[in-house]
Formats: C-alpha cells, structure tokens, sequence
C-alpha cells in the first residue's frame, strides 16, 4: 500500500483557479483546479531542473545521450523528478520545505484549518488522519499552533429549499455515532494545544444538539452553507446563542474529493498528471485501487489587515496494489 | 478638511513672492517625514469614510428650497451641545474628551458655506462585523447634523445644488452676486465658507489665473432645447470687475452651461475613503492599483445630471471641479511660451504611478509627465527613489495658492505644513498620504472619486466595497496596471451620459501573476516579491503593453464576462481565452470564502455586493439616471433642459423624503405613491 500526499501550494495568486463562477459556489473546484495547476507548474519547474542536470551531464561526458528537454519519452516530466518518496509517503508533486514559513511572526495570524473527512477512508483511521493532516498545515506554514480546526464530516449538507428545509434534512443525515467517536482525537489535538478552538461543519439544530451532548471540548464554530437567502433557521441560531458557537459561512462540499475525481486528476488523461498507469496502453505508473482518505484546507490571513498571506490544500489518498 | 489654521492670508501678488520659499520649506518638511516614517511596519488596516452633505431649506409649504448658509452656526451649535461633548461628539477640537464606547462621528466645515462634512469618530478596522457599523454610523451622522439645525434645514447628500447660481435667490439669507473675492456674476461670495482661506484660496486661483475660472459644461440637448444653444443666464453688460469681460471675450461658448466660481465645482460632495497601509511599500502598492479604478467608480456612482438649472450631457462632477480651481496661467495653459506647459489642472486624474513593484512597466507612465527637476533631484540627494521623488517633484510643480504671513517666519521641522500647502491642494484622484510629522499614524492612500449617494445605504455599500477590494487586490496580489493615459481617457469617457451602460473603459485583462509562486508562502500582502519555486523557470515572455489590456463595459468589470455576457463565456475554468475576465465582484466574493465570515455579516455583505452589481448591471439606475428622469418626467419640465424651481423643489423634496425614510428605518416601500417617482429603479427591493 502506497500513501500519495497532494498538494496545492500557496494558492492566494493562483490566478483562475481561485475564481469563483456564476453558479459554482460550494463547489471543490478550486481544490481540483488548483491541485491540477499545480502537478502542471511542478512538471514544467521540475523538467527545467532535469534539463539543467541534463546539460552539464553533456558538459562532462560529451555523449549527448538524453532527449533534451528533460522530459520523458511519453513527453511527460517523470514521476521520479517531480514526485518524492518521503517518510513513507509519496509527494505529488515533491515540496521543498525550506520554502515553508509565513512572512510575520505567527501571532498575527488567524491560521484557520478545515479538515475533510471522505467516505472513502475508514472511520478507524480518522485520529491519525487529523494528526497526520494538522502535522503537514503546522509544517507547511512554520507554525506551532493553529487558531481554528473545523471537522467537515462526510454525507452532510446544508441543503433544501432555503434553509429551513435544510436544517430539517439535515437531521438525519450523516452519522452521529461515528462523528461522536472521532471527536476525542480532534479533543486531543486541542488539549496538546495545537488547536486553539474547534469547529464542525454543516450542523443542522439537532444534530448539534445531539453532538454537544456527547463532547468534552466544545466546538465554538458551525459552518454552515448559506444560499441566497439569508434566513439562517431559529432553532440553530438560538441553539448556536445559547451555546456560544458562532455560525459561520461557507461554501465547501463535503465530498470534496471523490475516487473518479482523484483518479481523472492523477491519471493517465489529458487532464491528468500521468502518474497512473494508463490501462489502455499498459504504460508505466502507479497500478491499484486509490481510495482518498482526506482533505485540509489551511488559510493564513493576517489579523489586523485581512489580507490571506497563504492558502492551501493537501490531500491524502492510499493506493492498495491489486 | 484639516484643520483650519488662523492668519494673514497673503493676496496673490504677495504669495507669489513666498511660493519659492514655501515649496523649498515644504520639501525638507517632506523629506524630514519621509526619513522618519519610510521604514514604519506592520500598521493595522485601518480606514474611514468622508461623507459630505449639502444643508438645504425646505418645507413643504415654502415655494423654493434654499442652500443654507448656516454652516458656521450649525458647526457652533454641534460644538456647544453639552450632550454631544459629554460622549465624545463632535468637532475636531473636542474630540479627545470622549470617554467610553464609541467616539461620536466627527464634523467639519467645507469649502461651500452651504457643506458640512462628517467622518466617523474613530478609524474603522477591517473586523468584517465592524464593516457592518458603517451604515448605522453614516445614519447616526445625519440624526446628529439635522438634531443640530434648524427645523426646515436638512443635510442631504446630492453631489449638487441644482440650481446653485441661477438667477434670482437660491440661498438663505441670500446675498448679491459679483462680490470682491469671486467676482462671479452667478454667486455671492459668501457662498464660500468665511474663514479666511476659502475666500483666499479662490481669490488666488483667479488671481493667478489671470481671469475667472471657466467652467463649462454641455448642456443636455432635448427636444425642445434651442439649438445652439446660448446660456441664457448670462449677463454680457456686466461691468463691475475686470474679470466681467471674460464672458465677452469668448468664456461662455454655445451648447455649454457657463459658470464662473470655484463654488460651482468644489460645492460638490463626494464619498472619499482612506486606507492606512501597513508600510510604504504598501501604501504605493495600494496607490497605483487603486488608480485604474478610480474612472470605474466614477461611472458607477455617477450622480450629476444637473448645473445651474439645466440638465447637462454629463453625469458626473469631476471636470467641473477640476475646472473650477485651474489656477493655470496662460503660459501653463500653453497659450503663451513660458518654461513649461502644464497638461491638467491641480484637480485632476493621477498623472503617474508611485509603486516599486516590479511589474510596474516603463511602458505605463506619461512620458510627457511634467515635473520640477531641482526639486526632484534634492529629495534624490535627500535619499528618495526616483520613483517617489518624481511623484513629489510632479505635485511640486505648482505654486501654493494660500500662505498665511505668520508661517513665514522660520522653518520649523516638527511640522509639515509647508508640505501640505502644496500636497492639499493638488486635488488628484488618488492622494498618497505621508504620516503626519509625529508618526504617530502611517502610510495612508485615499481613493477621491467616487460621487456621493443619495442614501447611507449605498455610500456604505460602496465604502464597504472598496474596502473589500483593497483585501482582495493585497490577497491575491492583483496587477491593474494600465498606461497612466488611458486612465485619463476612462476619466473622460466616464463622464458621458451613462457611461456606466453606454461607454468602455480600458482595462487591463488578466489581473494575475503570470507565473505562480511558490507553493509555500508567497508574497500576497505587498512587502516582498513573492518567491518562484524554482528560479530556472523561464520567465513569462512580456508581450507589447497595447496587449495587455482591452475595452469592457463596467458590467465586465464589476460582474466579470461570465455574468455580463453569459452566453459568451466559457464556463471552462481554467481556460485562458484573453476575453475571459473574473469581474471584482466574484473576485471579492472569492475572498470572502476564504475568510472566517459569520452568517449575519456574510449575508449584509451580500446585500452590498448586489447593490453595485446591479448598478453596474443596469437593473438599477445611478442617481445620475434617477434625478434625469425624475426631471424628464415632471409634468413642469418642458422639453427644453430647464430645471426649474418647481421641478427643483420637487427633487429636492423627494430626495429628503428618502433621507427621512432611510433615518426611521421605516423602509423605502410605499414612497413612489409619495411623488418621489421611480425610486425602485434606483433602490430596487433593497432596505424596502
């Protein structure tokens, strides 16, 4: 079994991929496009670097045996020079940590962090998914602690003919029991102080009624997904009042990476990275099943100007050998 | 306004001797805060808002409604109120007495005695609950103004008085015309505020012109408008000044409203919003990227149909004003040799840009820009770029317009009064503000042209707005550069009769970094180049500027081609057709998924966003479109671009009824039933 860790980078001047379009709210496109631009400019970055290799390797043997541009004879960048092997996980594509780090001291940071949960991964693995998750944002930004970590669980929405209706869909929706028994790890998180304060996303009135019952450490946001109409439900504002959690907006799915997506993103198609073998041709590549197991999304906006320095995804996905 | 300083206010010939010495005295003060605060850090973002009203009488009753002239009683009566000063209120002076919670909103006089001018009473953070105090702020403004005035006065906030100038009386009390100070022969010269400066200030602008002030406007040619068209309000018999023979020697052409006074242009009110950077870099950072949009804005907020009692062909008040303070002498004007020519008036579009980000092009600037060398080369010597010192050394061009004897007497370096003579009084569309000589606050850029608003609603939504755009330009690090000239010519293009529907604007295509940056932190918040991952990416080839940009509507710009022409656009998101342009509306909104945002405040911004999206959309009217209309439409309006009193009256009265609703909180529902026709073409549904 192979873990792969995706990456964005700092997204914030990504250009297209941030931008929202008519109708494309609560959308992962911008986890997909910027995601795919990113394998992009690493390929071309890394290919770049593997023609300098390449000429100086010219310089010292003269045999001029290589294609020139450093690209494979697929004319795709090898996985090899953009990819790396790394502590038991494969990075797509490979980061340079010595890049990593905000620009200003850390307190002027509200550094928020959400994590997706996805229906493909086992609920068993979720504590070491949020500490594996955390441990990559914390490194990524040169951190120590970050201020929000939200929980996005799989199969909830806020959804409905306004939000009325969504909040009484949403009652049954996901699993109560499941998102219960990861909460304690989340708990910890907070405890080892990693975490200053800890949110949930797309609780309805009574599933966060239900779910305050079963925490230790409380959640002091919901994030909720509001339409055009602004009419948040009565019982969840008063329910979020009473308990001092503050509703906040959003507008992520919480599926946010599905099999066929991750697959289209990694695969052998024009769209695609060319990291998985390509089936029709039984060409080089990753071969098995890829199963996303998470999502996290970290933003780093400075405090007292509300300008987002970084922004960013990392993604998880485990690739089981047929 | 600052604060007003008292003196002797030398007359022209007399100031003209000392402009040297006050240019010279003015450039070591600049230099001396420069060396000071050029490495200030990490400023909050702190901002605010100017809102200008006139003060008009009005009673259903009464035949006319008047400009008052009670500014300085009524400045009085807001300084004396004991209750006000016990919380904090309310002129400059008091202010510091404030005790806990809010300060209260701040007053201050204008140049038109007819002005007030209200600021909030303390900075606004970008906190995006505190966004949503501003409209509850700029409505407690207004209560307190009118709390303080006499029962028939009302602060409203039209950009003009639409009969300013026409004959007969249009002030309370009402004075004659052809006074020593303006020697207009359309207004008095106590329509100007009394204290010394404003009557110097437009003395010596016509002192060194030579002449009046000339300030022409299209009239609005209707169907019944005689054509051509002779200004049938001015007197050619006039002989009490020099200056009357202006009209005879050519100042009052056909098909042009002709006024006379620095009055007719800076009477106007604006919305003007300040910025605090958080060092200089970006502060000049701000300064340029926001210039591009200043013509964007002045087109969405257009608000001026109307000069004089006529209807004009243009919608907005920024040449009027630029025209109304040109000082220029007819060497500058180029009607006669001298040492130099000089392209625009002190008020006037930006003329060059400032910032030291690298993508800021040679190609942009106004090779033709004129600027004083010696004075360019000392605040080189002094240590200044090239770049600033020569944004200085271009303000610097001009002489100072009122110098009080008693600043004369030495240089005094713990001020900077000398610097702001000149900086003040060069009325550009984007100000970059040093830090006042003790520090104490830092770099600051204020955005100028907006037009102000009929309601606090839509000068929040439009505060708010802006404020929202600087995060979004400093976020994602966005590039508007265009030539400094065709911001120029989208100030003049944004002048015509609804330009906001009718007209193009250059603007530039794609806003973003042509190569990312690097995939950890990366610059964005303005200090530092963003990083590149790896330097041997090549660099993106730099085609021909002329590329760079294209012309959109306001609709493209604010909306983006997705939701302007939504049958054109390709929905694919990652492709780059070169026509494809996201709009700062959706650009704002992508911020605004980014950031920590609660339900409530979302959902006002919201509200805002769709204001001016529809605005720039056309589903809504600017006021410009409103007052046009509501003039076209009344029964007493005859075809001929006359506005009369009647019809005045009935605007005027329409407008403090929607002030008055606005203040109740009452909702704008039911008012077309009250005569202020076709209120849900300018408002929409919004505060019904």
């Amino acid at each position: 079994m192979t873990k792969l860790i995706l990456s964005t980078g700092n997204i914030v001047s990504g250009g297209p991929s941030i931008i929202r379009k008519p109708g494309g709210y609560r959308s992962n496109l911008e986890l997909t496009n910027s995601l795919r631009s990113n394998f992009l400019a690493a390929q071309q970055d890394f290919a770049a670097d593997a023609h300098a290799d390449d000429d100086s390797a010219v310089a010292l043997n003269g045999n001029g045996n290589t294609n020139g541009n450093g690209l494979h004879h697929s004319g795709r960048t090898p996985a090899s020079v953009w990819t790396a092997q790394e502590e038991g996980a494969l990075y797509v594509p490979r980061i340079d940590w010595s890049l990593a780090g905000l620009q200003e001291e850390p307190a002027q940071y509200d550094i928020t962090v959400k994590l997706f949960f996805l229906p493909t991964a086992a609920v068993a693995g979720r504590a070491q998914h949020a500490k594996e998750a955390l441990g990559l944002v914390l490194r990524e930004l040169g951190v120590k602690e970050v201020n929000l970590l939200v929980m996005s669980f799989p199969g909830m929405s806020f959804e409905g003919d306004c939000e009325w209706e969504a909040d009484r869909l949403n009652a049954k929706q996901g699993d109560d029991e499941e998102e219960a028994a990861t909460w304690p790890a989340i708990e910890d998180l907070h405890r080892q102080g990693l975490v200053r304060n800890l949110g949930i996303a797309e609780f309805g009135s009574e599933k966060l009624a239900r779910f305050l019952k079963k925490v230790q450490v409380r959640p002091t946001v919901n994030q909720i997904n509001i339409k055009n109409c602004c009419n948040v439900p009565p019982p969840l504002v008063k329910l979020a009042k009473e308990q001092g959690i503050e509703l906040l907006v959003h507008s992520d799915c919480t599926d946010i990476l599905s099999r066929g997506t991750l697959r289209e993103l990694l695969g052998p198609g024009i769209r695609g990275a060319g990291l998985l073998a390509d089936p029709e041709t039984g060409g080089d590549g990753l071969k098995g099943d890829l199963a996303p197991q998470w999502v996290v999304k970290y933003t780093a906006v400075v405090r007292d100007r509300g300008v987002i320095e970084n922004k960013g995804y990392f993604a998880c996905a485990e690739l089981t050998e047929e | 306004m600052g604060l007003l300083a008292l003196g002797t206010a030398l007359d022209w010939p007399e100031a003209k001797k000392q402009a040297h010495l006050v240019r010279s005295w003015g450039i070591k003060q600049l230099l001396e805060i420069w060396n000071k605060a050029k490495g200030k850090e990490r400023d909050a973002m702190l901002w605010g808002d100017e809102v200008e009203y006139l003060v008009v009488t009005y009673s259903e009753q009464d035949p006319k409604v008047l400009l008052s002239l009670r500014q300085a009683d009524i400045l009085t009566a807001l300084a004396n109120d004991t209750s006000l000063l016990a919380k904090g209120g309310c002129v400059p002076e008091l202010q510091h007495i404030h005790r806990n919670g809010e300060p209260l909103p701040v007053f201050h006089p204008e140049f038109g005695r007819f002005m007030l001018e209200a600021t909030p009473g303390k900075p606004w953070g970008i906190e995006f609950k505190e966004l949503l105090n501003v409209e509850p702020n700029m409505k407690l403004r207004r209560c307190i103004a009118k709390d303080h005035m006499l029962p028939n006065e009302h602060p409203i906030t039209l950009t003009t008085f639409p009969r300013l100038g026409s004959p007969g009386v249009f002030t309370e009390p009402a004075y004659p015309i052809s006074g020593p100070k303006l020697r207009s022969q359309f207004v008095p010269d106590e329509i100007a505020n009394p204290h010394i400066r404003f009557p110097t200030l437009a003395a010596n602008i016509r002192s060194r012109r030579g002449r009046k002030v000339q300030v022409n406007v299209p009239v609005f040619r209707d169907e019944n408008t005689p054509w051509p068209w002779k200004d049938p309000t001015v007197n050619y018999d006039l002989h009490q000044w020099p200056e009357d023979d202006d009209v005879r020697n050519g100042a009052a052409p056909d098909n042009f409203i002709h006024m006379d006074a620095m009055a007719f242009g800076m009477g106007s009110c604006c919305l003007q919003i300040t910025f605090q950077a958080k060092n200089i870099t970006e502060g000049r950072q701000m300064y340029d990227q926001l210039s591009p949009l200043g013509p964007v804005l002045l087109a969405l907020t257009a608000a001026t149909p109307i000069y004089k009692g006529f209807l004009a062909d243009t919608d907005v008040r920024w040449n009027q004003i630029s025209k109304a303070v040109d000082d220029r002498t007819p060497e500058e004007l180029g009607e006669k040799n001298d040492r130099w020519r000089i392209p625009k008036s002190r008020y006037a579009s930006n003329s060059t840009y400032i910032s030291t980000d690298a993508r800021l092009r040679p190609e942009y600037f106004d090779p033709d820009l004129v600027i004083d060398e010696d004075i360019k080369q000392q605040l080189l010597d002094g240590g200044m770029d090239d770049r600033l010192a020569t944004h200085f050394a271009h303000l610097f061009i001009r002489d100072p317009i009122v110098i009080f004897n008693e600043d004369l007497q030495e240089l005094d370096l713990s001020k900077t009064d000398h610097f702001e003579n000149i900086q003040s009084t060069n009325w550009q569309h984007m100000r970059f503000k040093p830090p006042p000589a003790d520090n104490s606050i830092g770099w600051r850029v204020e955005f100028r042209p907006m037009e102000i608003q009929i309601t606090d609603f839509e000068n929040a939504a439009l505060s708010v707005f802006m404020v929202l755009i600087t995060r979004v330009i400093l976020s994602y690090n966005l590039n508007f550069y265009i030539p400094i000239l065709r911001v120029d010519e989208n100030m003049e293009t944004a002048h015509a009769r609804d330009a906001v529907l009718e007209r193009k604007f250059w603007f530039r295509k794609n806003l973003f970094p042509t190569s990312r940056p690097s995939r950890s932190s990366a610059g964005g918040s303005g200090s530092s180049t963003p990083r590149s991952a790896h330097a041997s990416r090549p660099a993106t080839p730099i085609g021909p500027v002329e590329d760079e940009y294209r012309l959109m509507t306001v609709n493209e710009i604010i909306n983006g081609t997705a939701y302007a022409c939504p049958e054109g656009a390709n929905n694919d998101s990652t492709s780059d057709s070169g026509e494809d342009f996201p709009g700062l509306i959706p650009l704002v909104e992508s911020y605004l998924d980014s950031v920590n945002v609660d339900v409530v405040t979302r959902c006002e911004l919201g509200t805002y966003l769709d204001l001016i999206r529809k605005r720039a959309s056309g589903e809504l009217w600017t006021a410009a479109k409103w007052i046009r209309e509501f003039v076209k439409s009344h029964p007493k309006y005859q075809g001929d671009s006359v506005v009369s009193e009647e019809i005045e009256k009935d605007l005027v009265g329409a407008v403090i009824k929607v002030g008055e609703r606005e203040q109740q909180g009452k909702g704008f529902r039911g008012l077309e039933c009250e005569g202020v026709k076709d209120l849900g073409k300018l408002m929409g549904k919004f505060r019904a």
